[in-house]
């Protein structure tokens, strides 16, 4: 007995992953600066309770640049065991280097992680062929899936496109779908027009909580940073685009849409303003990012009150 | 009248040379809006008199041309344009195009409160977000604000309100684009995406060079208009020849009238 079936078998099934709902929590930091993982562990649970179907960190959202290597290591640790049997974890290893990041890939594996996520290398605005070799040295580092998170709004432009996605199938056998928070239509579409045929069942996600177009387009999963502040709306909005009720979704979809425009001029220091607001306290944005003034904070509590869509949402933890 | 047209290489004269033929040769039979973006502002106030005055049922207008304009100037340009005629008005956002100039929803909403006449959008960023956030703002003002899509991207903007598109691939596949359309409207999102796909590929094929390769098709449909205007180059041999292949491949040779 070589032990090849059941290798294969295991691969299959890690393949077919499919992700769903993945909420992607805040970091919470101690009034010190130090990762509150007491805090860490009740925010955790709270999403695990609240619709996430997995877990992935720390994305930007968690702010994972502001995360020296080894806090990355301690935190992945500590959602995997956490986590335990109820959810999946997606470890996010993007970094500058791709040596880096693929270091992280395989501690992440060894951890328990269920899968890996990682964008363009930062600082670089590499182009396409650089950016395939990146994620494919990434991705041969490991066994479990791939996913790659496409940002080009976040990323000073850089990205994957289609050809480059195609490649990468080709020299992965574990690049099992792609975070699109490009938005753009046609850039979906032609993915996966390319990809599908080849590999069917690559997964597309949408990035944001803008998934109508998405899901129409052929998107099965989402991730999502606004679950800490909205999780019944992001939930049923998930429930309903997966099941293809397009046109009963688009309320839920306008007050996902309304939620956003509101919280995406401050980024992270609105979104952790907003957990506060929302009596979910995981303190302060990490430097460079300032956090809200009060009067901003005040602000956004006005205007979170004024939106219909959170009055059913959770208090508290 | 639209970029599909070439309308950017029109002189004025001929613009509305074309407008009166349009809208006698389709007597009545569906409605015609005539395009009036122009590079002078002037122009764009000429052309929509014009149309009010040949009896056009509306015009679309693009944001002003070359000078990146602010909200605040879009929006001084959309209130002179809908004051100066009774038509309906449509607007044209096409940031891609437009290095980044567009029609935010706030922006929409502003007009919307000032403009009767302000009737709907031809949203051409075919992005998520650009498109929700229009449609959000546009819809809760005027139910029954215009939404359409530009080229035939119905599958992502029928489900947030889309009632339509302009669509440059009718000249070559008609079939297609009534089958997309009436499956988005239906909801049968599964037929939808195939066609959706396979439009999409068309797409690709007709915006290298864009409008060349749609006259290119058009040869190849048995519908011949000629060449295109400078600076645009005209579909050389062997350009038509990769057309009518992906053409064959497609299945639209097969499925879509050939001839007028």
């Amino acid at each position: 007995m070589s032990g090849g079936p059941q290798r294969l078998e295991r691969t299959r099934k890690k393949m077919s992953f499919e992700p769903g709902l993945v909420h992607t929590p805040l970091t919470p930091f101690a009034a010190d600066g130090r990762i509150d993982f007491e805090r860490y562990g009740t925010l955790l649970d709270f999403h695990l309770r609240n619709g996430a179907d997995a877990l992935a960190v720390p994305m930007h959202a968690g702010e994972s640049v502001s995360l020296p290597d080894e806090e990355k290591r301690a935190l992945i640790r500590f959602v995997v065991a956490r986590a335990g049997s109820r959810a999946p974890v997606i470890a996010h290893v993007s970094d500058a280097g791709t040596g880096i990041a693929a270091a992280l890939a395989r501690f992440a594996q060894e951890a328990g992680a269920a899968a890996i996520v990682t964008t363009t290398p930062y600082y670089w605005t590499p182009p396409p062929a650089m950016a395939v070799e990146h994620f494919a040295q990434i991705g041969a580092a490991v066994t479990i899936p791939l996913f790659v998170f496409n940002a080009p709004g976040e990323m000073a432009g850089s990205k994957i496109n289609a050809a480059g996605a195609l490649k990468l199938v080709e020299r992965l056998p574990n690049f099992a779908g792609l975070v699109d928070d490009s938005l753009d239509w046609q850039f979906m579409i032609e993915l996966l027009t390319d990809v599908a045929p080849v590999r069917p069942d690559f997964t597309l996600l949408a990035g944001s909580e803008l998934l109508v177009s998405a899901a129409a387009i052929g998107a099965g999963g989402l991730f999502s940073a606004l679950a800490v502040i909205a999780p019944k709306l992001v939930r049923r909005l998930f429930d309903l685009c997966r099941a293809q009720k397009l046109f009963e979704a688009r309320t839920l979809q306008e007050d996902a849409g309304a939620l956003r425009q509101i919280l995406k001029p401050g980024g992270v220091a609105s979104l952790k303003a907003a957990a506060r607001i929302m009596g979910r306290d995981c303190g302060t944005p990490r430097a460079p990012l300032l956090a809200l003034d009060g009067a901003a904070e005040k602000q956004l509590a006005v205007q979170l009150g004024a939106l219909p869509a959170l009055a059913e949402e959770p208090r508290g933890w | 009248m639209a970029a599909s047209q070439g309308r950017v290489n029109l002189t004025i004269a001929e613009r509305k040379l074309f407008a009166e033929a349009a809208v006698k040769v389709v007597a009545g039979r569906v409605p015609v809006t005539i395009h009036a973006s122009a590079l002078a502002v002037e122009d764009t106030m000429a052309l929509a008199r014009h149309a009010q005055q040949i009896g056009a049922d509306g015009i679309l207008a693009i944001t002003p041309y070359f000078w990146n304009p602010s909200l605040e100037e879009i929006e001084a340009y959309f209130v002179r344009l809908c004051t100066s005629i009774d038509l309906p008005v449509l607007s044209y956002n096409s940031p891609s195009y437009l290095a980044g100039v567009e029609i935010t929803g706030d922006l929409m909403a502003r007009l919307i409160e000032k403009l009767p006449n302000f009737v709907g959008v031809k949203e051409a960023s075919f992005n998520s977000e650009k498109f929700l956030e229009i449609s959000r703002a546009a819809l809760k003002l005027r139910p029954n604000f215009s939404m359409l899509t530009g080229v035939e991207f119905l599958l992502p903007s029928v489900p947030l309100g889309g009632i339509g598109s302009y669509s440059a691939a009718g000249s070559i596949c008609p079939n297609l684009c009534n089958g997309l359309f009436d499956s988005c409207v239906a909801g049968e999102w599964t037929r939808a995406r195939e066609l959706q796909f396979k439009m999409t590929r068309l797409w690709h094929l007709f915006k290298d060079q864009y409008p060349s390769s749609l006259k290119g098709g058009m040869v190849i449909m048995g519908r011949p208009v000629g060449p295109t205007r400078a600076p645009l180059p005209t579909a050389t041999p062997e350009r038509q020849a990769y057309i009518r292949a992906q053409l064959e491949d497609l299945g639209i040779l097969d499925t879509e009238p050939h001839g007028w």
